[in-house]
């Protein structure tokens, strides 16, 4: 019983971070059905800032803010070297366009910085613990469910209680109709890949926390559990990406205590297996969104 | 299911496709063997081998991508996982046993021949397809193929991690697996063999029923479906064929290079593969091929850019500043901007849709072609009978219909009005399936089809055109109309179906047969929907709004064309149209529909006479 409330505290930590990551890209999609899959690139660019910082004597607290910055600025000028070229074209166009981006990224830092893992002081306080009971939980756990609530929170006041908010559901819902009554498109739509950027930064500062380190290739994974987050819970649900990363990151979590000792590094496998098995029998995600045929 | 209903024409869809397999064999191979002459080194020799190996895989991605329009990269797991097979499996057991002496199943003591190997990699392989293509094919159809895309991107990563992990099976990232010294592939000749075939089946899939289907489907899926094609089933069809290629290719890949590890079949040569994919045109074999050619290229020209000691007009590209872009690297810059920046500025690739053996076939293959003579009108009309009754349909507290029901015999033209919020949309959405009643059945005779999918509707013969014209835009007129003759002839054989050239022609539009449809003005369009419509030899055709956008003379024609075209293939028609002149024009019977209700029925002139009629339409719409 311990055991599980434990794997069930650290699968909503894991959880959380996957949960920011596809809200990201819920923001996104939703506004201009382009599924991000340079998305991880907004964790691995300010990454590689962490690193240059660290370097030159900044230290966590003032790393922070340089993160949230860094994948704000990200967000919105991959948006307007590339994404914004090829707005309303088709899936296929968009989906390739933001691979393309991530795999620049990536090169680029393999050809500029290098190839090799480049090391990122995790703060001192990442692995102490609290004893609650029986339970030996990791205040970094604590610290990224907080912060994650507290950020799930502002952004539903700022989606449900501003102008801003209300502009972006509207495209969101019908883009050409709301176009037409007035929405600023052009700002819609970087108030997305910002919020989007936001939420990233977020994540991605828990992220580097907890890898301690940063690669040319390390946006692949966190850019992998946000989009398969997002599809989990949903394609299009804001809420659906919610539920969909606290899912996936307690799925991975649980299957890893639960799968026998000899074959545990097979957990991403049998991750896969479920969400498989998911879209098998629940094809729209958990959440689904009744996908309107317009005729 | 015999020949010709896989290859209804076996001039255009068998030996025009064999002859530019040929050449485009030769253009590969030649061309490659010319460059190895030429620089004659061991390095171009490699070179060489390596490039008809991509070219492959490719063409093996392109039967899928290309037909379905589904962005895939899960096709390089799909290597890994054949890839591994034959390599466990076609490893001598004394070169296993350094790298996996404890491989589960007593694997590391198995070896089957090269051959049998490979076939064992094609048999696992298809199997996980299959049973990936059902989540993919059913999360597709619920939330679009970006749906489907992530599913076979978490493919690739999950190959990948399991080949990385179970390092007792697979050798891990470190060693992977070898063959002994003397024992990878030697000599191209199975190589030479491979891809020829690969060509082949790409374009005879292409040119098949199935492949036409799927491109349908690609061009326009709910079109697709409303002549009677059920896309799933084309999209399971060319995944398997694709995944066979691509698992062949894989194999003697590994077999090529004499060993295997994760990340020979990961992002690196997703990314490379689909470029050369995108980068000739993802829609033609043709284009498949030439992209192999130009990355191939290009990438050996980047490659040597970034070498050490490599001079341009005596200027070292190693030395400052250039040495910041020539660097040894850059070949994944190059990669990532050619994908994007042809996803931008040309997405269809440099050839689009243009293949090789359809310019041929169009040029050589088919001589002077004379216009089909005017169909005759059916003497005796098939009996059907459409009968709608108690349609009931709420969007939540609104009561959008009640009760409404309407009735059309086959050879009668029966035309619904009303004003706008009346009902009928929502009654043709209940009638073609995209709306679940919450009350009341349709049925044609005795075979009820309510609860019946889109495709399903089309089979039984009711044929609906849409309002906002749905044509398979990529696809020719001529093209348009075959696919939905592709699909009669199997499914309402029991009906005159018509041939396609006849329709076209009696559409009028002989001249443009060759044109896309996306190229048509809108009234051509308007009559494309309509043969399409005829060509499914339909007991019912549903035309929704039919004139909408048109001129009052243009719309005056179409009852003519409308009217007999439903004779030639013996169809009743339900005609739905805000326009009261083209109604009353065309219709022997007039349903008026108000409030959710019909409060009228009868020929155009009761109906016109009618007070409640008068009242609630004549009065409160604007009438023209």
């Amino acid at each position: 019983m311990t055991q599980l409330l434990q794997n069930i505290i650290d699968g909503l930590g894991r959880g959380s971070i996957y949960a920011l990551l596809a809200l990201g890209v819920a923001v996104v999609f939703g506004i201009m059905h382009l599924l991000n899959f340079a998305h991880g690139e907004l964790i691995t660019i300010p990454g590689y800032l962490t690193y240059w910082a660290f370097n030159h004597g900044w230290n966590w607290w003032t790393v922070v803010p340089l993160i949230l910055v860094s994948a704000v600025g990200s967000s919105l000028l991959i948006e307007r070297i590339a994404f914004s070229r090829v707005r309303g074209a088709k899936d296929f166009t968009m989906l390739l366009t933001s691979f393309g981006v991530h795999f620049i990224v990536s090169a680029l830092f393999l050809l500029y910085v290098s190839a090799s893992v480049k090391s990122i002081q995790r703060p001192g306080w990442a692995a102490d613990t609290v004893a609650l009971g029986s339970l030996r939980i990791e205040i970094f756990d604590l610290l990224v469910i907080g912060v994650t609530i507290v950020t799930l929170l502002a952004t539903t006041w700022l989606l449900q209680r501003t102008m801003f908010g209300l502009s972006l559901r509207a495209a969101a819902s019908d883009f050409e109709a709301a176009r037409l009554m007035g929405v600023n498109s052009d700002s819609v739509i970087r108030g997305a890949f910002a919020l989007s950027g936001f939420l990233a930064g977020i994540a991605g500062i828990f992220w580097l926390m907890r890898a301690g380190s940063v690669t040319p290739t390390a946006g692949i994974d966190p850019m992998l559990k946000g989009v398969l987050a997002a599809l989990i819970g949903g394609l299009g649900s804001l809420r659906g990406a919610v539920v969909g990363g606290l899912v996936l990151g307690l799925a991975e979590v649980l299957l890893r205590a639960w799968l026998p000792e000899g074959i545990q590094n097979l957990t991403t496998g049998f991750v896969f297996v479920l969400i498989a098995l998911l879209f098998i029998f629940k094809p729209g995600g958990l959440l689904a969104v009744p996908q309107v045929e317009r005729v | 299911m015999s020949l010709r209903s896989l290859f209804p024409k076996p001039t255009r869809d068998i030996a025009f496709p064999l002859a530019g397999s040929v050449l485009l064999f030769g253009f590969l191979v030649g061309g490659g063997l010319l460059y190895q002459v030429i620089l004659g080194s061991g390095t171009a020799e490699r070179l060489v081998t390596t490039m008809l190996i991509d070219a492959i895989i490719v063409i093996g991605i392109q039967i899928y991508i290309g037909n379905t329009g589904i962005l895939s990269f899960g096709h390089v797991g799909f290597g890994a996982i054949a890839g591994y097979v034959f390599a466990v499996s076609a490893i001598a057991p004394e070169d296993k046993i350094k790298r996996i002496p404890k491989a589960p199943f007593g694997l590391t003591d198995v070896q089957v021949s090269p051959g049998v190997a490979i076939l064992l990699a094609v048999a696992f392989t298809v199997v996980a397809a299959m049973i990936l293509g059902v989540g993919l094919a059913r999360s597709g159809a619920e939330s679009g193929a970006v749906a489907a895309t992530v599913i076979t991107l978490a493919l690739l990563f999950v190959t990948h991690e399991v080949a990385k992990s179970w390092s007792e099976l697979t050798g891990g990232n470190r060693g992977g697996l070898s063959f002994g010294i003397g024992e990878s592939l030697d000599g191209r000749v199975l190589i030479f063999v491979v891809l020829f075939l690969a060509l082949v089946v790409a374009r005879l899939y292409g040119q098949s029923r199935s492949g036409r289907l799927a491109v349908a489907a690609r061009e326009d899926n709910l079109a697709a479906r409303a002549v009677g094609i059920n896309p799933l089933v084309q999209q399971m069809v060319a995944l398997v064929i694709s995944v066979v290629v691509v698992s062949v290719g894989s194999a003697l890949r590994v077999w090529e290079i004499g060993s295997i590890l994760p990340d020979r079949f990961f992002f690196d040569y997703t990314m490379l593969t689909l470029v050369m994919l995108i980068v000739g045109g993802r829609n033609s074999v043709t284009g498949a091929v030439l992209g192999v050619v130009v990355m191939t290229a290009s990438r050996e020209l980047t490659r040597r850019l970034g070498q050490e000691g490599f001079e341009v007009f005596g200027i070292g590209l190693d030395e400052e500043p250039l040495d910041w872009i020539f660097r040894e690297n850059l070949n994944n810059v190059v990669l990532g901007l050619s994908m994007v920046a042809f996803m931008i500025w040309r997405p269809g690739g440099i050839l689009g849709d243009w293949e090789l053996d359809e310019w041929l076939y169009r040029t050589f293959g088919r001589g002077n072609e004379e216009e089909p003579e005017r169909l005759p009108e059916l003497d005796v009309i098939p009996d059907a009978q459409f009968t709608a009754s108690g349609i009931g349909v709420a969007f939540g507290g609104f009561q959008a219909l009640h009760n409404a029901g309407l009735s059309a015999a086959s050879g009668e033209v029966v035309g619904i009005i009303g004003p706008n919020g009346a009902g009928k949309t929502t009654f043709v959405n209940v009638i073609t399936g995209m709306v679940q009643p919450d009350s009341g059945s349709f049925a044609i005779d005795d075979l009820d089809l309510s609860a019946t999918p889109a495709h399903a509707l089309a089979r039984a013969g009711l044929v609906r055109t849409f309002q906002n014209l749905r044509l398979f835009g990529a696809l020719t007129v001529r093209e348009n109309v075959e696919t939905a003759a592709l699909v009669a002839r199997e499914h309402r054989a029991d009906r005159v179906v018509r041939d396609p050239d006849a329709l076209i022609a009696e559409a009028g539009l002989w001249e443009l047969r060759d044109r896309r449809a996306s190229e048509l003005d809108y009234g051509n369009s308007r009559r494309l929907e309509l043969a399409r419509a005829a060509a499914m030899a339909p007991s019912f055709m549903l035309l929704d709004e039919p004139t909408s956008g048109m001129s009052n003379s243009e719309s005056l024609t179409m009852i003519e064309q409308v009217r007999h075209m439903a004779a030639t293939v013996g169809a009743g028609v339900i005609v739905i149209d805000h326009d009261l002149g083209f109604i009353t024009g065309i219709s022997d019977r007039i349903y008026v529909f108000d409030q959710g209700q019909v409060i009228a029925e009868g020929t155009p002139t009761e109906v016109q006479a009618d007070p409640r009629v008068q009242a609630a339409y004549l009065g409160s719409a604007a009438v023209t």
